[in-house]
This record gives C-alpha cells, structure tokens and sequence, in this order.
C-alpha cells in the first residue's frame, strides 16, 4: 500500500507547484464567497432602506372617504397623488415608476360600511417590486387598523363583548426556535452544494490527473515503474478524494460564513423588520447554530460520497483518450448531480417513502433531517452504509476495469 | 538476461469505414535472447510491432500467448518485479512540466524503491553524466525535447537496473544529445546491463548493436549480429535489408 501513499504525494506535490490552480481552487472561494455574497448584501440592504424610506405614492379614488383621511394622516408611509385617467395608464405608470400603487373604492362605499356590509378595496399593485411590496403591506397595515377600530366601534353600539370579534386567540410557543428554522434551510441546500463540491470541485483535477497524464505522455512512465497498477488507481482516487473533500469544505465553509454577511446586512424583509434582525443575528452566528454532531455525522456522510464520485472520475478519466473527452464525458455526470441536488431541495421531499433506498438521494435526504433534527439512526445507517457499500463496489469494479490493457493504453 | 519466446499480440480496432472491429495481430511469434553486456538492436519501420514488443516485456503489457523471462522473473506473473529491475525508456517525451529534474528524480526513486538520499545522490549523478546539472532545480515545462529526453534516461536508469529498455531513444534529438545517448548506452553494456534499443536509425545500430533482429508486420527475420545479417540478405547496409524485405513483404 505504500504505492498508494507515493501517489497520492506526487499528485498533491505537482498540484502545489502550480500556484495558479492552487489559488483557484483553495484562495478563491475564500476571497469570491464573501465579496459576492457581501456586495450582494449590500445592495439588498440599500434597497430596503430606499424603500422604508420613501414614501409610497399612492393614487385613490374614495370617492365617499372612507380611507382617504386614514392615508392622509400616515404622512411618514403615504403620500397622495393624482389618479391616472382609467387602469391602463395606471398600470404604465406603476411599471414607469411614478406611482406604487392605485387604490379604487366604489361609490356607495361609505353607505356600505355604514350598513354593515364588507367594503370591496381594490389595490393595482406591482408586486415584483420592493416599493410594490411595501406599499401593499403599508396598506394592510391601515386598513387592520381600520377595521379593528370599526369592529370594536360596532360591538360597542351594540353592547357586545370587544371579545365577540376574536372567539379564539393563538399563544404559541415554539420547540424549536428561530436557529432550527435556520439549521432546516441550511440542511436544504447544503446537500446540493455539498454534491456540486464534491464532484464539480475535484473533476478537473482528476482528469489532469489522469487523461491529462495520458495526453502528456506520462502515463507510461508512471506504470513502467514497480508500483502495482491497482496502487497507482488508488494513489489518484486518494487525490481527487482529498480534494474533493477539500474543495467542498472550502467552498461550504466560505458560503455559510458568506451567508451570514448576507442577511447580518439586511435590516428588512418586506417590513417585518423585527423578525428579519433576528433571522439576521441567527445567521451571523450560524456555525453556532448547528449542532457539531451534526456536522461530525455531515462529515462522516461526505466520505464514502466523495469517494464514490472521486471513483467516477477516475474511471471516466482514465477511459478517455485525452482531456477534451473527458471533459465531455463528465458532463453528464455533472448535470445528474445537479439534478440530484436540486431534486433533494424539493419541499415535502423528505415525506417520500421510497427514498431512504435510493443511493445518494438518501445522503441528500439525511442531510436535510439531520439539520432539522428529525433523523433517525435507521435512517443514517442505512444512507451510511448503502453509500459505503456502493463506493467500496465502484471502486473494486473500476479497479478491476482500469487495471485492463485497452484502458491504460488509448491513442491520445 | 532476458527470454522472449514465442510471443503474440493482437489487437481489436474499430474501422472507422465498416465501424466493425478487426483484429490485428502486432506481434506474431517473436523470440530471442538478450545477455548481460549485451546491446540488442530491435530494427524495423513505424507500425512493426517494435514498442508492443519492448512493452511487452516490460510487463507493461500481456502476450496472448508465448512466454516473457526477465532476470528470472515472469514478465506476466510478476510484473512488478520485472518492472523494477528494467529500465524503460518510452518513445513518448513526456515530463512533469511542473517538476524540476531533482524533484522527477526523487520521486521515480522512491516509486521504485530507491532510498530517496541515495536517490537523490545517483539522480545529481546521472544529470552531471548527462550535462544537465545547471538544469536540475528548473522546471521542465521550459526544457527542449533533447533534455527532456535525458530526463527520461536520467529516470529510467536511476533504480540501477539489470536490464534497459530503450524505445527510439535518438528520436527528434540534434547530433550532439544523439551521442550522449549513445555513449551512455556504451557505458550500460560495459556495465554488464542487458540493453534491447528499439530504432529504425541504421547506422546507430551497425554501430552500436552486438546483434539485431529485424521486425517486419509483426514477424522477426534474422537474429544475429549486424554483418552476419547483411551477408544473410547479401547487401552492403541494413538499410538494404529493409528494401528487401519490404519488396519482398516480408517473406525473404
């Protein structure tokens, strides 16, 4: 086995010569996550104070006032301008930007509310928006205070309880807080990025490795050597796991530290600021959040999955006749661990019966109930093992595969 | 010393016309003897079944049939043993652009189970022998094929083997590293190392070459030192022989 270990350093040694690739793949997501995700933040954040801080222009036709002096006296959230000539011009000027929004009540609106009857609001909004978004939930906020007050005014008249209105009240109280929200969405993407790392970050490395070897005329010299064929197989499969393992945890590490900068810089999320400062605080600290069993199980999860890509690399790497090839070839595999990954996002997937029996589907699936602390030890042990299992079987086959003739030896 | 005996290969293609696979057979029926402080000149054109030959027995690839002895060793059972006692030098110029000569040396050393101090004590040596010690810590991405072919020596001579297999080693080299190569392939016979050098370079072979044996479509003709074989085809240079047995397609 010491072929294995001879290999593996000769790889790592060469890929440490190359500062380029080096600082591509290791310095890189250290320096990208955080900008991106920062000047991301940034953005957001001015957005939102750009639309706290303006007022929402607002066109009513009242008619009968029923709302207008309400919207009159909220000077800091309104401010009223003229209503365009019918709904067309309206909607252009709400896409143009000179108005948010357009509120329409009808005539008999105020006779309506006197005789009891619901009033019909119709709002013309844009809700791609943020402005839109503000505005609405401006609006809603008026009228609950309208209606609360015209409720309790009607009880009053008719000498009811201020409690005929609401015959039940919720108190909730949470098991999980605020942090397991969090933990969950976590738990939902990271099997996705944790996949994408595994095979994305490793793939071009290992056809330098391999293919690249053959196209560079090394190959050979390398298994004119006294090493055993499997141990050089191995020695490169040990080195586009590494840094399989590697790059993911670069690249995790970096975008959940990012992640935290991203909504630590948003004060706002459509006007329920005090909720959106706490998501923020939870966020920042998120490595806090999380359990260290459940990164350590997490960890344990990524080893036989990184092996079992590094095997589909190798194998497809050494089969092609140069880079280009097995490029092409990986392709396919890309694409189907994004599928994979993206399918593991899917809400209400974790409800599926079937899939705790579908290999790297179920690493995806136990990731995501490890984070919202709903897995079991059935389940882990059997995503664990099916994935062992499948690696330890992929590894024997493409040893066995590469060890033949025709596939070491392939025009370039 | 080295056995071969009896050897075949083949080889399944895909034509790109039919898009059917065919057999070709590479290697039909090879045998001969190489002794220690022997240089064996294995001669033919492109395509003859020269380097499947020498791959062959550097356990890098198996015969269908026939059998392959290095030093002893089974070139097909034990391989790997086969392998650490040969020297291979390929047709392919092929580097680690990002190592630098001393740092290729250790490393070869320690896949073929050298002490990696002693490996870097015969690798210095053998780049002085080949006048490359300025070049040892520079990266050979910037080398010409001609130090990258005295790389490759340096390489497949630094586990001290019993016998050296060379594959075109003058190929693409200017006069001057050409001789070096030669010289240095002097110093292996005086050194009792069995050496085979596979080449179509003629006059390198009546120069250098106890014996020879001509491959010609994947058939040996003649196994004998250089002048024997000319006076067995009854022409003045091995070039000679060629054109006969390429009139002849092989069947003189």
């Amino acid at each position: 086995m010491k072929g294995v270990w001879l290999v593996f350093k000769k790889e790592i040694l060469e890929f440490t010569k190359d500062r380029k690739t080096m600082f591509f793949t290791l310095a890189v997501p250290i320096i990208l996550y955080p900008l991106l995700f920062g000047m991301i933040g940034k953005m957001g954040q001015r957005e939102d104070q750009q639309a706290r801080s303006s007022q929402t222009r607002i066109a009513l036709i009242d008619p009968s006032n029923v709302i207008e002096s309400l919207i009159q006296a909220r000077t800091n959230d309104f401010t009223l301008v003229p209503a365009p000539e019918d709904d067309e011009k309206a909607r252009q000027a709400i896409k143009d930007d000179q108005l948010e929004m357009l509120v329409t009540l009808g005539a008999s609106a105020a006779q309506d509310m006197a005789e009891q009857k619901t009033v019909a609001v119709d709002v013309l909004y844009n809700r791609v928006e943020k402005t839109g978004r503000v505005a609405m939930k401006r609006l809603e906020d008026a009228l609950r205070e309208l209606n609360n007050a015209t409720v309790q005014d009607r009880l009053q008249k008719l000498g009811a309880s201020s409690q005929l209105a609401a015959p039940t009240s919720i108190q909730s109280r949470q098991v999980g807080g605020e942090e397991l929200l969090l933990a969950k969405l976590l738990g939902t993407m990271l099997p996705y990025m944790l996949m994408l790392m595994l095979f994305v970050g490793s793939m071009q490395l290992g056809i330098y490795v391999t293919a690249g070897e053959r196209e560079r005329g090394t190959l050979i010299t390398l298994l004119a050597t006294g090493l055993p064929r499997h141990e050089i197989i191995w020695g490169k499969l040990l080195y586009v796991f590494f840094m399989g393992i590697v790059n993911s945890v670069i690249n995790i590490g970096a975008m959940t530290f990012s992640m935290g900068t991203l909504f630590g810089g948003r004060e706002v999320s459509d006007g329920y600021a005090a909720v959106a400062a706490e998501e923020a605080a939870q966020l920042s600290g998120i490595a806090a959040v999380v359990d260290p069993t459940v990164i350590t199980l997490t960890l344990l999860l990524m080893i036989p999955l990184g092996l079992l890509f590094s095997n589909l690399i190798v194998f497809l790497g050494v089969q092609a006749k140069n880079t280009q090839e097995a490029g092409t070839s990986m392709m396919p595999v890309v694409l189907l661990v994004l599928f994979l990954g993206v399918f593991s996002m899917a809400p209400g997937i974790e409800k599926m019966g079937i899939l705790p029996y579908i290999p790297i589907v179920n690493v995806s699936l136990v990731i995501r109930k490890l984070f919202a602390q709903q897995a079991s030890v059935m389940e882990y042990l059997t995503a664990f093992c099916m994935t062992v299992g499948l690696a330890v079987l992929l590894t024997y086959i493409s040893t066995k595969f590469l060890n033949r003739e025709s596939a070491i030896f392939k025009s370039t | 010393m080295i056995h071969v005996v009896d050897i075949h290969k083949t080889f399944v293609v895909k034509d790109k016309k039919t898009r059917k696979k065919k057999t070709i057979d590479a290697v039909k029926g090879i045998s001969f003897h190489v002794k220690p402080g022997e240089i064996y000149g294995l001669l033919g054109p492109n395509g003859a079944g020269k380097s499947t030959t020498l791959r062959m027995i550097a356990g890098l690839m198996e015969p269908q049939s026939g059998s392959i002895t290095v030093f002893d060793h089974d070139a097909m059972t034990a391989s790997e043993k086969v392998r650490r006692c040969i020297g291979f030098l390929s047709t392919d110029l092929g580097v680690y652009g990002r190592f630098t000569p001393r740092e290729l040396l250790r490393i070869f050393g320690e896949f073929q189970g050298v002490d990696p101090k002693v490996a870097e004590r015969r690798g210095m040596h053998m780049l002085e022998r080949l006048d490359l010690t300025d070049f040892a810590d520079v990266k050979m991405e910037s080398f010409s094929s001609g130090q990258k072919q005295k790389v490759s020596i340096a390489r497949a001579l630094l586990h001290d083997p019993k016998a050296v297999l060379f594959d075109e080693p003058t190929t693409g080299l200017d006069v001057l590293t050409a001789k070096t190569v030669l010289d240095l392939l002097k110093i292996m016979k005086e050194e009792e190392r069995a050496v085979i050098v596979s080449t179509h370079v003629m006059p390198m072979v009546e120069q250098m070459c106890d014996r020879v044996g001509i491959i010609f479509d994947g058939k040996l003709h003649g196994d004998a030192p250089p002048k024997e074989i000319l006076s067995q085809y009854g022409v003045g240079t091995l070039d000679e022989v060629f054109f006969k047995l390429a009139a002849d397609g092989g069947v003189a």
